[in-house]
Parts: structure tokens; sequence; C-alpha cells
């Protein structure tokens, strides 16, 4: 944990108030890092990256939470991990060839545009899926949503069968289901789901590179771009308050959710 | 006097796969009764509980709650509230949140509802409690809330399905005393599934015996104790007496039974036999007189019988005192009397006396 975590934070935080020098770094204190990020576009980019994983969370969510719902309630018990396995099975693939692989589907003569098209739906095709934000989007839900799928469940998993039973008993309906018993037993689940998806969608540079428009820019990409300028500093600056708003989410969580909740069985 | 059925259960049938868990049982349970289904695990006890709370469909036959079918009806829909096994609280809500979400789904208005949780938690004992999460309680506690939760739902009957069988045993005597008093008050039929025969007895108006699926008998809890039809019912209940044994012959009032190198002879209680006929005996060992042999001339009424026998085991268990007897025929049977007899060692010689009603036959 201190090798692998904390040394490498506290050298990110070191590093991000170093001078830049023509190739590497050298030792000093200067928050011109900062100020090179916090005032400049940069930090729009970052609040937009922010914004678009947002709705990334919201649309995996909205798809995960159903979805992780019905293999707890509606998969046989002994059935249910390998179901769970079925959503690892793409991380087989690397990243980039999964990721790649959506703009044939998602580009203006791809597959789904095709479907649409042959079916009648629409009448040309949406050019709207792929370099653009939405494409970000949509390629942050197929890459992370079983993420979700998979702490949900596993908050769920945890839910003895008998309070789906007492339901049963009392009557409860599918929204109070939803309202009074699902979301709340599975708050911890889909938080931690939440936070996994919204600092990948910042942080990770391949997304917005190969569906992001030219425009399209997160975290990960400005840490990147910083690099290949030479600009070790300002990369360091980037990452550390990558760091520090995933840290500040997961304190929020913790608070709210208590999330070793996760791990232990509901006594 | 007719006593309204409150429960009604007609030739139900529930297999798993080719395993039968109820096999053609009938029941009826009159109203306001506490009725105790009593059976090993895995006897269909449950099954049938829940078969009349809807949790089962059963594959044949009807139940009928208060005269009317409710077959074709879910859990919530049927005049039955239900008390799970273990501990069963919403683990996010408190005290009386658990208690009050049955009718805060039926939207009735909250000053109502914190009125009758407030009633319930007096009634069950958890009174200043209101606020604490199911896991700052204790066992006693949790199942007190599972109670409260299920009556204050007002229906006319209390499914409770082993909802002692988790607390330990102090506290398991204690809260039979308070369900007893508890389904006095309120007034409802409840019916309680458990396998301890102990909770039984002390809970019961009336029990039903349930192994294999089937309804072997029922009786009040003394019917149960002291006369069980059933050699299993006689097992089951801890008795430890039993002998395997031949119909010799028989008249009104007497049959012989051969009990292998032995021949006893026990009060015929209208038993339907036949000569020759493979019986069970049982006989309880509080029924039994010990008398060390060279007393064995003291005047023995006519109406006991008398075998001899050697003391192969002396223990002391507080209130009783069990001797082991080793007959002739080389089987062991259990004495208890609760005073030592003075003077009896082990390898002791010794004449076992009963009166000939104690020795019950059982026909399977």
């Amino acid at each position: 944990m201190v090798v692998f975590f904390v040394i490498p934070l506290l050298l990110t935080v070191v590093w991000s108030v170093f001078e830049r020098t023509m190739f590497w770094m050298e030792p000093g204190f200067t928050l011109f890092s900062y100020e090179n990020f916090f005032f400049s576009a940069r930090l729009e980019n970052f609040v937009v990256s922010m914004l678009h994983s947002s709705v990334s969370v919201f649309f995996s969510f909205l798809i995960g939470f159903p979805i992780a719902v019905f293999i707890r309630r509606r998969v046989a018990k002994i059935a249910q991990h390998r179901v769970m396995l079925l959503f690892i099975l793409p991380f087989m693939v690397s990243e980039i060839i999964r990721i790649f692989a959506l703009r044939p589907i998602l580009s203006r003569n791809g597959l789904i545009n095709n479907f649409l098209m042959d079916f009648n739906f629409i009448d040309s095709p949406i050019s709207a899926f792929v370099f653009t934000p939405t494409g970000v989007v949509i390629g942050e839900i197929v890459s992370f949503l079983p993420f979700m799928i998979f702490s949900t469940f596993l908050a769920l998993e945890a839910i003895p069968n008998y309070v789906f039973e007492v339901c049963a008993d009392l009557g409860v309906n599918r929204r109070r289901m939803f309202k009074d018993i699902l979301l709340p037993l599975a708050a911890p689940g889909l938080f931690a789901g939440g936070v996994f998806i919204f600092v990948n969608g910042i942080g990770i540079a391949l997304i917005p590179t190969i569906l992001g428009g030219p425009g399209s820019v997160n975290a990960g990409l400005i840490a990147t771009q910083a690099i290949i300028a030479l600009d070790f500093p300002l990369a360091m600056a980037v990452s550390a308050i990558m760091m520090f708003t995933l840290m500040g989410l997961l304190f929020i969580g913790h608070k709210l959710f208590n999330l070793t909740k996760l791990l232990e069985p509901i006594s | 006097m007719t006593i309204k059925n409150s429960i009604e259960v007609k030739n139900l049938v529930k297999t798993y796969g080719d395993v039968y868990a109820l096999k053609n049982v009938n029941l009826q349970i009159a109203q306001g009764e506490y009725f105790v289904l009593l059976g090993p695990s895995g006897g269909g006890k449950t099954t049938l509980l829940r078969s009349i709370g809807g949790f089962i469909r059963p594959d044949k036959g009807s139940v009928a709650i208060n005269g009317k079918n409710v077959d074709n009806l879910p859990p919530d829909k049927r005049p039955t509230s239900m008390v799970f096994q273990g501990f069963a609280l919403f683990p996010h809500m408190n005290v009386s949140q658990n208690i009050g979400y049955g009718l805060k789904i039926k939207s009735i208005s909250k000053d109502i509802i914190d009125e009758k949780v407030n009633k319930m938690m007096n009634l069950v004992g958890l009174s200043g409690l209101s606020e604490r999460m199911p896991n700052e309680l204790s066992g006693g506690q949790q199942q007190r809330v599972q109670l409260a939760r299920a009556l204050i739902l007002e229906n006319d009957v209390l499914l409770l399905d082993e909802p002692l069988s988790a607390l330990d045993a102090q506290l398991r005597k204690d809260m039979c005393i308070e369900l007893k008093r508890l389904q006095k008050t309120v007034g409802i039929t409840f019916v309680h599934v458990t396998h301890n025969q102990e909770e039984a007895m002390s809970v019961a108006d009336r029990i039903a015996i349930i192994a294999n699926g089937e309804l072997l008998e029922q009786g009040t809890p003394r019917e149960i104790y002291s006369n069980p039809k059933n050699k299993f019912t006689a097992e089951f209940i801890g008795e430890k007496n039993i002998f395997k044994g031949k119909v010799l012959d028989f008249n009104k009032k007497l049959i012989n039974v051969d009990i292998i190198d032995d021949t006893i002879k026990i009060a015929n209680l209208n038993y339907d036999i036949k000569t020759n006929q493979e019986i069970y005996l049982s006989i309880k060992s509080e029924s039994i007189d010990i008398i060390k042999k060279n007393k064995i001339e003291k005047s023995i009424s006519k109406n006991n019988e008398t075998i001899n026998g050697k003391v192969s085991e002396i223990t002391f268990l507080g209130q009783f005192v069990r001797y082991l007897v080793v007959l002739n025929n080389g089987k062991e049977i259990q004495v208890r009397t609760n005073h030592e007899v003075k003077g009896l060692k082990l390898k002791d010689n010794v004449a076992l006396s009963w009166n000939i009603e104690d020795f019950l036959l059982h026909q399977n």
C-alpha cells in the first residue's frame, strides 16, 4: 500500500511543484503548473470531461442497475457467477482494440446507422455517434458498464433472500422495492461503480483519442499531451488534481454509505 | 358447539423433483388456536407453512383461510403474516421503520403508523428501542421486531417459521412464554413450526406431528406426550424405551406381546391388532419402578407387570436419577426416578415393575 500508492502519490505532488527545464525538471517550489492548469482552457476541458463522465455514470447506472438486479433476482443462484463471468470476457481483449472496434459500429456507415437506415427508422445516417462527446460517452459506457454491474451485483448479492420474502409478505410493489429496499441496500455498490467509471472517464486518454472529435479532451489526455510536450511538472499537477478529486469522492462516499459494507455480508 | 375453522388444508401435495415434500396432507386449524407443526428437519412442516402463507405453490390440493379459498392469492393478499426463520429484518431500517414498513407502503398516514408502531412496541416489549438498528439488537429483540412487524398488519393468522431456533436455550424458554401470552392477547390464530418438542409442548393448544411429508398425528400436547399413537411420534418426543414385538394373543382387556426371550402383558386400549402382528411397544422411563431384587417379595399389585434385569449404568441428572437396566434378552431399558434408590449399585439384580396401562402399543 505504502510502496504502490502513498509514495507515488507523494512523488506526484512533489514533482508537480518542481521547476520545468528543457527536457526534464529540477527541484524547486513553484505553483506555475497549477496556474497553467487552472488559468487556461485546460480547466474548462477538465470540467467538461467531468461532466461527460457524470453522464456516463448516469447511463451506466440506468443500464447496469437493472441488469444487476435481474441477475440477483431472476438467475438461479448457481448460474449467477457464471453470468458475471460473461461480463469479464470483453476484458480479455486489449482496451485499444475494444474501443477501436466501436468505430466501425458507430460511424456514419457503421453497423448501427446501417441497421437504422435499413429498417427505415432514419433517413440519413446519424453522425453524432462518433468523434463527438456522445461518442466518448458511448465509449465509456461500453468500456466500463461491467464495473457498474459487478459492484452493484456484489452489493445486491449480500442482501439476504428473506428480505425479498418479507417484501412479498408485506406486498411491496416494484416502485417501493426499488426506492426503499434495492436502492439503499445497493448504494455502496452503486457508488463504488460510479466512482470507478467517473475516474476512468476523466483519466483514460484512449477513449477521447479514438472516439472523441478533435476538441475532445479529458484529464488523462491533458497529462499525456503535457508529457509529449516534455512539461512533466504540468503532467504531475494534472495527475495530482485527478487523485485528489478521486480521494475526495471516496471520502464523501465512505461518509455517506460506509463502503466497507460492500465487503461484508449484511447481518 | 361448532368451532369455526381458521385454516383448512385439503389433500396438499408438493414435490421437489422426485422428492415428496408433502404427501396428501389434510389439516384443520380452529380460529384463535395456537397450533404447532412439529417434526424433524426436512419433514415438510416448513413447506406446509409456506403453502399456507402463499410462498410456495403446492402441486395439488387447496388451502382455505376463514372459509375462503386462497390458492391463487400471493402472500400479501392472504390474511396471513409471517415471522421468518432467523432474524429477518430490513438491515437498513431502524426498529420503528421495520415495524411500520408494512403500513407505510399502504399509504397510511404517518400519525396513525406512529401510534400503531408505539402500541406494538409496547406489546412485544421493545419500548425505548425505536431508533436502534437491527445490528444493535440482541437475537431476542430482533425476533420481537419481526413479531411486531407481522402483527401490526392485523391479519387473522400469524405464521411462525422456526421463530426461536436461532436463540439460546434459556431465551427460547422465555420467548415461549411470551409468544403464548402474546397469542392470548391478540387472539388470532398462530401456526408455529418447530423441531423442538419442548418448545412445541410449552406453547401449543394443539400439535401436529409431521415427518416425511406426512401428517402422522395431531392432538393436544398432553395427548401427544402421554399417548403417542405412532412409533415415530414416541421416538420424536423423546421416548427411549421402544421395543419391537409380536402379538401372541389378546382379549378385550389384555394383550400378550412377545419381545424376544420375554413376554409382556399390556392393557388393550382398543387397539386394532391381529395375532402375530409385528408391533412396537413403548413405555416412559418415569413410569417404571425399579426394585432391588431381594425386596421382590414386597407385594406388587395385580395390575402390575415385572421383568428382571441388571443395572448397567447410573446417571445423576439433578432433578432425576437415570438407571440403565439390561434385560435377560440383552435389551436395555431406561428408568428415571426423582430420588435415588437406596443401596442400588451397578450390576445389582433388579426387578422392574409398571402398571400394564403404561405400556403403549404402536402400529408402526
